[in-house]
């Protein structure tokens, strides 16, 4: 019989650490090669994206359970940690982790009312919180700003440098801490959910409480990140609660291959990078863009980072 | 001796049609009872009820002197009453052993024996058991219809119940995956495990149990031995229709 250590025990987490090192030296040494200003901000938009795909990845790409309304914790935190510290003056080591903390509430609040319930309530309920937070936005101007939003926020860091490292570290910890909880016992219950909610339960698991759990983890890591994107931009503004944010979530992650985490890296990157560098192309980078994503769901429904797998495997000769 | 399991007038009406009515059944540690009755008698509906999964119009169900009525199928398995299902439609892009992992996960089987040991040593014991353990690092996907039954069946016992309940374990299979799974049955009652079998199938089932309820259009229409079971005029007449005078 094979060793079962090799493929539950803690020596196959090592082997999956080596991996992710490569994208840690590339988020270090990355600043060597692109000193350039347009391009920081550029990697830092990556980090950015990077983080909103994979938290939201954790409840839907593996509970199946799709969160339409990701801005509404995005921007909820953003918002919130702007006001906190423009009216408070708190700086950004408070704003973003409180930032985070109240995107956990309201996924709380949310999930306990909806992640009880199996069917399409979840996927409306969040699309309409993300709405509702949108519109009061720009009716209440005197506090959020309306269409301008807030200015004024403190910087995150002095330099761009400077915050092109704090947002690589971030989303560093935040790629490692989700990869090794979807390889944990959490991550093989929440898969057990999306793929047989009933027979999960028949096996005595309490899958309300790992949805919320889920969902919790994924407002706060949304959150924090909404929160430093403001510190960032100096600027918070209604968009970062728009609908068009959580779809923008959503393709990057299922481009990249849902339920993977690495996935969602993968898509996160390459949209940025992709969308930023069809600049040249005028009135016909929408119409690009979004065919190249359509191009992509079409033959790599499982994404991206499964159709890399299986090409691996191929050329390897391992594939089945 | 107190019965482990006891039902007492459970009664469920989908819409007009009643699945079920007044039924009662009274079971004791280490036996091992066979309900049948012919397709859409409510037999299934039976083990909804009592699982949890369907919520009962009246009647209670007691379960080791605790009333679980309204319990969620989850706390009922943390209590100790496992059920498989008669569609086996498990997690089936997990391996055979990550599917038995997960009940090793339950509330249950963290707070008894299992405890401190590693989940997939204990889910292989129980893969072992049904004579799955060369399959572990299967997809549940690739797994031919009699094995999908098995693997359904460690899954279950994975929570280490008091009482298994099998819905329809036989249905679907050939002779010789349903001699395996007799035998796997057979064994688990020699270890003293009670059970409750579902079935459509006679001659499997009668082979197997000590005691029958027939059920036929939601109402229990005779209780006993096999042999009685058989020799029962309104079984035969359920089955094959009245006889000609």
């Amino acid at each position: 019989m094979a060793n079962l250590e090799d493929l539950y025990g803690p020596r196959v987490l090592y082997k999956r650490l080596l991996g992710l090192l490569i994208l840690c030296g590339g988020v270090l040494l990355a600043p060597i090669v692109f000193n350039d200003l347009y391009y920081l901000e550029l990697l830092f938009l990556c980090h950015y994206y990077v983080i909103l795909a994979c938290s939201w990845d954790l409840l839907t790409g593996f509970t199946g359970n799709v969160n339409f309304g990701h801005a509404f914790f995005i921007g909820g935190a953003g918002f919130s940690g702007a006001l906190l510290n423009l009216h408070v003056g708190w700086g950004p080591w408070l704003t973003l982790p409180i930032g985070g903390l109240i995107a956990a509430l309201c996924g709380l609040l949310v999930g306990s009312f909806t992640l009880r319930l199996r069917g399409p309530y979840f996927a409306a309920v969040t699309f309409c919180f993300a709405t509702l937070l949108y519109k009061w936005i720009m009716i209440r101007y005197e506090i959020f700003g309306g269409e301008e939003g807030l200015h004024g926020v403190d910087s995150l860091m002095e330099a761009t440098l400077g915050n092109y490292y704090v947002s690589g570290i971030l989303m560093l910890i935040v790629v490692f801490f989700l990869y090794f909880l979807s390889k944990s016992s959490f991550g093989l219950i929440l898969r057990s959910v999306g793929e047989n909610e009933i027979a999960s339960e028949g096996s005595g698991i309490n899958t309300t409480f790992y949805k919320i759990v889920a969902f919790m983890i994924s407002a706060f890591i949304a959150g924090v990140a909404g929160a430093m994107y403001g510190h960032v931009q100096m600027h918070v503004g209604p968009e970062m609660a728009h609908d068009s944010l959580s779809v923008l979530v959503l393709i990057m992650a299922v481009v990249g291959g849902m339920g993977t985490i690495i996935g969602p890296i993968i898509g996160a990157y390459l949209l940025t990078l992709v969308n930023e560098s069809l600049r040249f192309m005028g009135e016909f980078r929408l119409l690009i863009y979004s065919s190249a994503v359509v191009v992509v769901i079409l033959f790599a429904p499982k994404g991206l980072l499964d159709l890399i797998t299986r090409g691996l495997h191929r050329v390897l000769g391992q594939g089945k | 001796m107190d019965p482990i399991l006891e039902i007492k007038g459970l009664s469920k009406a989908f819409g007009g049609l009643k699945a079920l009515v007044d039924f009662a059944l009274r079971v004791h540690q280490r036996e091992l009872i066979g309900i049948i009755g012919p397709n859409g008698a409510g037999k299934t509906t039976i083990f909804n009820l009592i699982t949890g999964f369907i919520r009962a119009d009246s009647g209670e169900v007691w379960f080791k002197g605790e009333k679980i009525t309204n319990l969620k199928p989850f706390q009922i398995v943390n209590r100790g009453m496992s059920r498989t299902f008669q569609l086996v439609d498990i997690f089936k892009e997990m391996t055979a052993l990550e599917n038995v992992m997960i009940p090793c996960y339950s509330h249950r089987a963290t707070n008894q024996r299992h405890r401190g040991r590693k989940p997939w040593k204990v889910a292989m014991e129980f893969l072992d058991e049904m004579g799955l353990g060369h399959r572990y690092d299967e997809p549940a996907k690739n797994l031919a219809f009699g094995e999908l039954r098995l693997l359904d069946i460690a899954r279950a016992m994975a929570t280490e119940p008091d009482i298994l309940l099998l819905d329809e374990p036989f249905s679907g299979l050939d002779v010789e995956d349903a001699t395996v799974l007799s035998k796997a049955i057979q064994r688990m009652h020699e270890k003293g495990q009670t059970m409750i079998i579902i079935e459509h199938r006679l001659r499997d089932l009668l082979k197997l149990v000590e005691r029958v309820v027939a059920i036929v259009f939601g109402e229990k229409i005779a209780e006993g031995t096999p042999e009685e079971i058989l020799n029962d005029e309104k079984v035969v007449n359920a089955y094959f229709g009245e006889r000609r005078e």
